[in-house]
């Protein structure tokens, strides 16, 4: 266990790449959706643009103090997870501090920032934050199942929940990645992966034409600034997860940064063609095939 | 001839329980009663009955070895006993219909489903 | 010594007294009658004490200097003894009930009621056939003559049927008798059994008259409207004596001729009593007037010892302890029971709710009742469980069924009574008017069920060690009942923290019982401890919930299934009480015993089936059945279910722990609860592993409990009402509980414990805290708080905390019991359990959020802008709790690690090995430590960067909200909580539908609606019930020489 500062140091460094990858994949995205709706698009350095005039705004607001912490939940939410994985295989520097916990732990520190973020929002008292909040816990529930199915086909398959022993499984040329060997946990898992990215159709928790982005509604300045960051830097660790897990992982931030983006472009790209589901629609979806794929994925070990 | 008082006893027995089953009026039904009694009565002594044997009543200590030829003096004992607690049983039936009578002014059995279930 | 003759004689004389100088003798015959009977008392106590004391054998008295079959001849043995003895004081304390009756009513009433009393005393000493018939005629007659005593219409008709019904049973008896005479040529009861007259074709008419009339004479379902009528309408003070006396001594006769008919008969005697215990006890289920009620009840104890005379081939020597626990506790409760009718005049028993006027009728009252079902100390406990025990090791198990199905039945009506007596509304009803006279005989037959169940104690195995010390603490503690909380609440505590040092020693070895011993009396000092924010002298509470310690702790130092049981049944009396404490709780305390003591039945005949297999009361014995085990298994863990609230069994459990008061919802949600889960681990350790024949009841369990896990949780997101929805989630989290101890592996055991200690802590905590909101407030509706995180940021902190542990959120606790699960599910293989498991774990969230939101986020309500924080005696407490959620998420190797060498025995499966602060398995690892050091360091670090941007923010109003196109318009209005998850309900909501609650009120529903079916059969006439008795001869007769 290394607490040392150069290991503190390269893990913010680490932290610091991520970001910036994660707001430039954001503008990508943006970019490609917009060309897709036929428009030009914002300039790919507009997020930069953004965080800092949001960190500058100078009048600031607070609904008490549970509000004021709030994105300090969620943007630890998405540092932590980011903390706790391994980012590149093979080097012990970049493996941040994953050796404090499997994926277990990954899994279970999505909910830090959700839970600290519902909180925040609540104590805002703004009825659309409350909605948000509840439709997105509604909806996380049943996204949750074929991820859960298809995590424990992954630890029936590899015997291990350590994602570096995992990544460590899938060297040696793509046919030995868990989307090869293991195709239903993967689409299963992919398809969970839509959900949790929150594009359309999936993207009612923050319905930006129904009530207003939902559960930031209320947050603005350093405040949304600080949720800003967390998007970035959620959206790159949560594809490395995937990438870690499904696509055998990346040995190199190069490798990482075309990973990240495609996986993060399938939820993308689903999202411009299909319109957004209403609750008990998606609540229901996940339940029918990325839950029965789930299930084939553990049947099949049995 | 036992047989034939055995019956009658038993005749009797059925016969009060047919009329403590069948008759609306209280008077009646207690009819039917020592009706029933009595038939359980007859059929007590007529089992102790011994066919050709005398009356038990000794007139002197029958010899050693030897058993006088009388009836069973037990039953007959039974039976004066038994009639009397079937008098005091009819007595306090009496009573209650006495009073069940001062109380709805009436004897029909069918008035006095007050309490069931 | 004075002769028994003397009984006799004494009666005889005053009774003759009073009748011929009746006029002369008008003042003194009252007293003249209390000093008879106390005579007569006295006579038959003392040789009760000779035969106690074993300095007399039984004993024969020839009346007329001759010996049988020439005179008449009676016996006081041991049982004659006891009889006579119950018989006179019942007499004694029956008069002394009626004085004031007796004294109006005139000179011949006492003459027949002495009379009676003798007649009763002379039919179980009486060993001749004939003289048996004369005294049965005698006792009927004296009835009917004090059924007169009771001027009414009803009292008349009734008498009028029992006399014709017992007109006709003892002409039949006459006809046994003489044809029993021509056979053997004897009256005499010990020459007739030596003829064996049962077995030769001829002369079993005669046994059958026999039998049938004194059968008959015990009222047997369904021939019995008759005594029934007789209970209904005669004066509760003789109607105390008939159902305590009359059928005592009717019960003994019948034993006493038995022998006549022969073995081959004591079948059918068994046969009659267990319709008679099972049909009365359930046409009681309908009955609503007292002295009615308590008749159905009597009828059906006395067919209980009908069972028990007929078994008595199988009980053997234990038949006379059996018999005489249950009679002793029948005649004790029902004559008590009749005395308190007869105080409140009461025509429904919704009316006895005047009883709460008078605390110390409730108590007694409360006693007879938990001695009628055989609760604990009473003598009926020991004699059940005796009973079953004795049944099993002769593998009778369809008599264990059907005695224990007939005693729930009884548990039916008797505990709704007990409901309405402690919960109905009694402003409207009279106050109570009580002599002492009639205050005393009750007492003395409530204070002897106390006496005589410790008393016969030692006399069964292991009984000796039962342990009355924390009883007798509850006692003090009840006398002390009028002072105010604070002292109370010291005591009790002190008293706790006394026996957890006095018992730490004895579990000092035994990791699990000391975990267990924390939760039980730790809990027990954290929720009392609670209680100092209550006012006023909360009577009853401490006794109560001293009771439910008690029996906690005791299940914890049980070393024999009796202590064990024991102890459990105390837990379910003590916890009862307690939940009926709640203004609503009536009908969920109701549904509790009813479940807790289906349990406990299933529980007992688990026991039974083990001491059946190796004739051991240890509790080590559960670990050896070889009798059926899967049975037993299976009863075993149905019955320690019944206190998880597993799913099928958890309908009592929301509204229990809803509706009960602040500080009870966490004794009965976060502690007693535990009690389940102790007994699960008991019980699975002693099946161990690999045991072939556990392995489907295993597996059924591992699936009960992860579905419980789903409907708990969901259910509790559907919620409006908070503590309801606090108690929808411990249903959860015991279904994980028992999901993990079902995966019996080393990595299941340790989630279980994990989350065992987690829920006592976080339920703890987040009851407390809710509770006390709740009771500031005044609603338990979620959806009518909000916003009160500014006004109690304390009870939020101790909130979130709880919240984050159920959640299974790193870095505390809960994510130790998430972590192990996985380990444990993909090391058994149980893949789709365990995505159901953690399914329901994310549905948690749903509930967590909706109870955090609702109560402290979102729109402060105009009326609650004055509230403060809830009082610092509860958070007090719940913050010693969150410091030990702490200290367990930071350090869960100190926990964990000493758990997981205590497992290692038991389990040869994968361990959790651990290098310092770090658990591994062979699938993965995890820190506890390092985490919180990592989540710690990096959320200060972000806090601190966001107040170095933001310092300057400023707070703003409640309503300065960004509200798109409309203005926030009332709190009420702008809270968003009423049904929040409408959404999800539509899509998944069918999961939770009702279906468990409609299929047991089904159950019940049709139970009554078969009880009022069959109780039609009692029209009310008397020439029915003549059918009756003659059908239910001659069907009888069919059965038993007919040969049908």
């Amino acid at each position: 266990m290394d607490y040392s500062l150069t290991k503190f140091l390269w893990t913010l460094l680490g932290l610091f790449i991520v970001t910036n990858w994660g707001l430039l994949m954001s503008s990508t995205m943006r970019r490609i959706g917009a060309r897709v709706a036929g428009r030009y698009g914002i300039p790919w350095y507009q997020p930069w643009i953004d965080l800092a005039k949001l960190y500058s705004l100078r009048s600031q607001i607070t609904h008490g103090t549970m509000f004021y912490i709030g994105p300090v939940f969620r943007l630890m939410g998405g540092v932590g997870m980011f903390l706790f994985m391994p980012m590149i295989f093979g080097s012990a520097l970049w493996s941040n501090y994953s050796f404090s916990g499997d994926l277990i732990l990954i899994l279970y520190f999505q909910f830090f920032g959700m839970l600290g973020m519902a909180l925040g929002a609540g104590e805002g008292g703004q009825p659309y934050s409350a909605i948000g909040i509840s439709r997105g816990l509604s909806q996380f529930t049943t996204i949750e199942v074929p991820m859960t199915l298809a995590v424990i086909s992954l630890a029936i398959q590899y015997q291990t929940f350590s994602i570096s022993d995992i990544v460590a499984a899938q060297q040696g040329g793509f046919m030995n990645w868990t989307v090869m060997t293991n195709p239903f946990a993967t689409i299963a898992a992919m398809l969970s992966l839509l959900g949790a990215f929150g594009h359309s159709p999936f993207n009612l928790v923050k319905a930006p034409n129904e009530i207003p982005i939902g559960p930031p509604t209320e947050y603005h300045g350093t405040f949304l600034g600080v949720l800003r960051t967390n998007g970035a830097i959620l959206h790159v660790a949560e594809a490395a997860l995937f990438m870690n897990l499904f696509f055998g992982g990346a040995t190199s931030w190069f490798e990482l940064i075309i990973k990240t983006f495609l996986i993060y472009f399938w939820s993308v790209f689903v999202g411009t063609v299909f319109p957004r589901f209403r609750i008990e629609q998606s609540v229901v979806w996940f339940l029918k095939w990325p839950t029965i794929l789930g299930i084939i994925a553990i049947i099949i070990y049995l | 001839m036992e047989y034939i008082i055995i019956s009658i006893g038993f005749a009797l027995v059925l016969l009060g329980l047919y009329g403590i089953m069948y008759m609306r009026n209280l008077m009646r039904i207690i009819i039917a009663f020592t009706l029933f009694n009595t038939g359980i009565n007859i059929v007590m002594v007529s089992i102790g009955y011994i066919r050709n044997a005398s009356a038990p009543i000794l007139d002197a200590i029958p010899a050693a070895g030897t058993t006088p030829n009388i009836v069973d003096p037990v039953p007959q004992a039974l039976v004066l006993t038994a009639i009397v607690i079937g008098l005091g049983v009819t007595a306090l039936m009496l009573t209650y219909v006495v009073k069940l009578h001062q109380d709805k002014k009436s004897l029909d059995i069918n008035n006095f489903k007050d309490l069931k279930w | 010594m004075v002769g028994p003759i003397y009984i006799i004689a004494i009666a005889l004389g005053l009774a003759f007294a009073m009748g011929l100088f009746g006029k002369a003798l008008k003042g003194i015959t009252g007293a003249l009658l209390m000093l008879g009977l106390a005579a007569m008392t006295f006579i038959s106590g003392q040789w009760l004490w000779a035969f106690l004391t074993d300095s007399v054998t039984t004993t024969q008295i020839f009346t007329a200097g001759f010996k049988p079959p020439y005179s008449i001849n009676l016996q006081m043995g041991m049982e004659e003894a006891i009889l006579t003895f119950i018989i006179n004081v019942a007499g004694l304390l029956g008069a002394t009930y009626m004085y004031q009756t007796f004294s109006k009513k005139g000179e011949q009433l006492k003459m027949i009621f002495l009379v009676f009393i003798m007649s009763m005393n002379v039919t179980v000493m009486t060993r001749d056939m004939f003289n048996l018939f004369v005294f049965l005629e005698i006792e009927s007659i004296a009835l009917a003559g004090l059924v007169l005593m009771s001027n009414t219409g009803k009292a008349f008709q009734a008498g009028m049927k029992y006399l014709i019904a017992t007109g006709i049973i003892s002409g039949l008896l006459l006809l046994g008798i003489i044809f029993a005479y021509s056979f053997t040529g004897t009256l005499n009861i010990d020459d007739m059994i030596g003829a064996h007259l049962g077995t030769i074709k001829a002369s079993s008419v005669a046994v059958f008259l026999i039998l049938v009339a004194f059968i008959l004479e015990l009222k047997p379902f369904p021939a019995n409207g008759w005594g029934l009528d007789v209970y209904t309408a005669a004066h509760p003070g003789i109607g105390a004596l008939v159902s305590a006396t009359v059928a005592s001594a009717g019960v003994y006769v019948l034993y006493k001729v038995m022998p006549i008919a022969g073995q081959e008969w004591y079948y059918y005697v068994s046969l009659i009593g267990a319709l008679t215990f099972v049909g009365s006890n359930l046409m009681g289920t309908r009955q609503n007037t007292p002295n009615r009620l308590l008749g159905y009840s009597s009828i059906g104890q006395v067919g209980l010892l009908m069972i028990i005379l007929g078994l008595q081939d199988y009980l053997g020597d234990k038949t006379a302890f059996i018999a005489f626990g249950i009679l002793i506790s029948h005649y004790a409760a029902k004559a008590g029971l009749f005395w308190i009718s007869g105080i409140l005049k009461a025509n429904d028993i919704k009316d006895w709710a005047a009883l709460r006027k008078n605390p110390f009728l409730l108590f007694l009252f409360g006693t007879f009742l938990f001695a009628l079902i055989g609760f604990p100390p009473f003598p009926s406990f020991f004699a059940k469980w005796e009973l079953i025990m004795t049944l099993s090791t002769q593998g009778q198990l369809v008599w264990i069924a059907v005695i224990l199905v007939g005693s729930f039945i009884e548990g039916i009506y008797l505990f709704r009574w007990l409901g309405y007596a402690l919960k109905l509304d009694h402003s409207e009803l009279p106050s109570l008017n009580i002599t002492w006279n009639k205050m005393i005989p009750i007492w003395v037959m409530g204070m002897s069920l106390y006496v005589l169940g410790v008393y016969v104690t030692p006399m069964v195995e292991f009984g000796r060690y039962i342990n009355y010390i924390p009883l007798l603490f509850i006692l003090v503690m009840f006398a002390l009942d009028f002072l105010p909380v604070y002292i109370k609440n010291t005591l009790s505590i002190g008293g706790v923290v006394w026996y957890m040092i006095d018992l730490w020693p004895r579990i000092e070895d035994d990791l699990m019982r000391q975990i267990f011993a924390v939760i039980f009396l730790g809990g027990a000092v954290i929720t009392l401890a609670a209680g100092y924010s209550k006012k006023g002298t909360r009577k009853g509470f401490y006794p109560m919930a001293l009771l439910m310690f008690a029996g906690l702790v005791g299940i914890i130092e049980a070393s024999s299934m009796i202590d064990f049981f024991f102890s459990w049944e105390l837990m379910t009396a003590g916890s009862y009480f307690l939940i009926i404490r709640g203004k609503r709780s009536m009908p969920h305390a109701y549904s509790y015993i009813l479940f807790s003591i289906a349990g406990a039945y299933a529980i007992l005949m688990g026991f039974g089936l083990a001491y059946g297999s190796n004739l051991d009361a240890g509790l080590t014995a559960l670990g050896n059945i070889s009798f059926l085990p899967t049975l037993a298994y299976s009863l075993l863990a149905v019955g320690f279910m019944t206190k998880t609230a597993s799913l099928g069994l958890h309908i009592w459990l929301p509204g229990a722990h809803g509706e009960a008061e602040s500080d009870v919802s966490p004794m009965v949600s976060a502690i007693l609860l535990k009690a389940g889960v102790f007994g699960l681990m008991l019980l699975f350790l002693f099946i161990g592993t690999d045991n072939p024949n556990a392995t489907k009841l295993l597996y059924v369990l591992g699936w009960v409990g992860a579905l419980t896990t789903l409907v708990g949780n969901m259910s509790a997101a559907f919620q409006e009402d908070a503590k309801r929805l606090l108690a929808y989630s411990s249903i959860a989290q015991l279904g994980y509980v028992l999901f993990g101890l079902a995966i019996m592996t080393h990595m299941g055991w340790m989630a279980s414990f994990t989350y065992t200690i987690n829920h006592f802590m976080f339920k703890s905590i987040l009851f407390l805290v809710i509770g006390g909101i709740v009771v500031k407030l005044g609603t338990h509706n979620m959806f009518e708080m909000g916003g009160m995180i500014k006004k109690m940021p304390f009870s939020f902190i101790a909130v979130l905390i709880s919240i984050i542990v159920i959640g299974g959120i790193p870095p505390l606790s809960g994510f130790a019991g998430k972590w192990l699960f996985y380990n444990a599910i993909i090391e058994k293989g149980w893949y789709f359990q365990g995505a159901i498991i953690f399914f329901a774990g994310i549905i948690a969230f749903l509930y967590l959020y909706k109870l955090i939101h609702s109560v402290f986020l979102g729109q402060l309500k105009d009326n609650h802008r004055n509230m403060t924080e809830i009082s610092w005696w509860i958070l007090g407490p719940v913050y010693v709790l969150i410091i030990g959620i702490m200290i367990f998420s930071a350090f869960p190797q100190y926990v964990l690690q000493p758990i997981g060498e205590m497992l290692n025995p038991y389990f040869n499966t994968e361990i959790v090995s651990w290098e310092g602060t770090k658990a591994f398995t062979k699938l993965g690892y995890w820190d506890g430590t390092t985490i919180m050091i990592v989540v710690g360091t990096a959320f200060v670090l972000l806090l601190g960067w966001l107040i170095s941007l933001s310092r300057k923010a400023q707070k703003v109003k409640q309503f300065n909200i960004v509200y798109a196109a409309e203005r926030p318009f009332r709190p009420e209005t702008t809270h968003v909580s009423y049904n929040i998850y409408a959404g999800y309900k539509k899509a998944l909501g069918f999961l939770v539908a009702p279906g468990i609650t409609n299929f047991w009120n089904t159950v019940s529903d049709m139970v009554l609606d078969i009880a009022g079916w069959l109780r039609r059969i009692y029209s009310g006439s008397i020439q029915n019930y003549t059918l009756h008795v003659i059908v239910f001869i001659v069907v009888f007769y069919l059965i038993t020489i007919g040969g049908l």
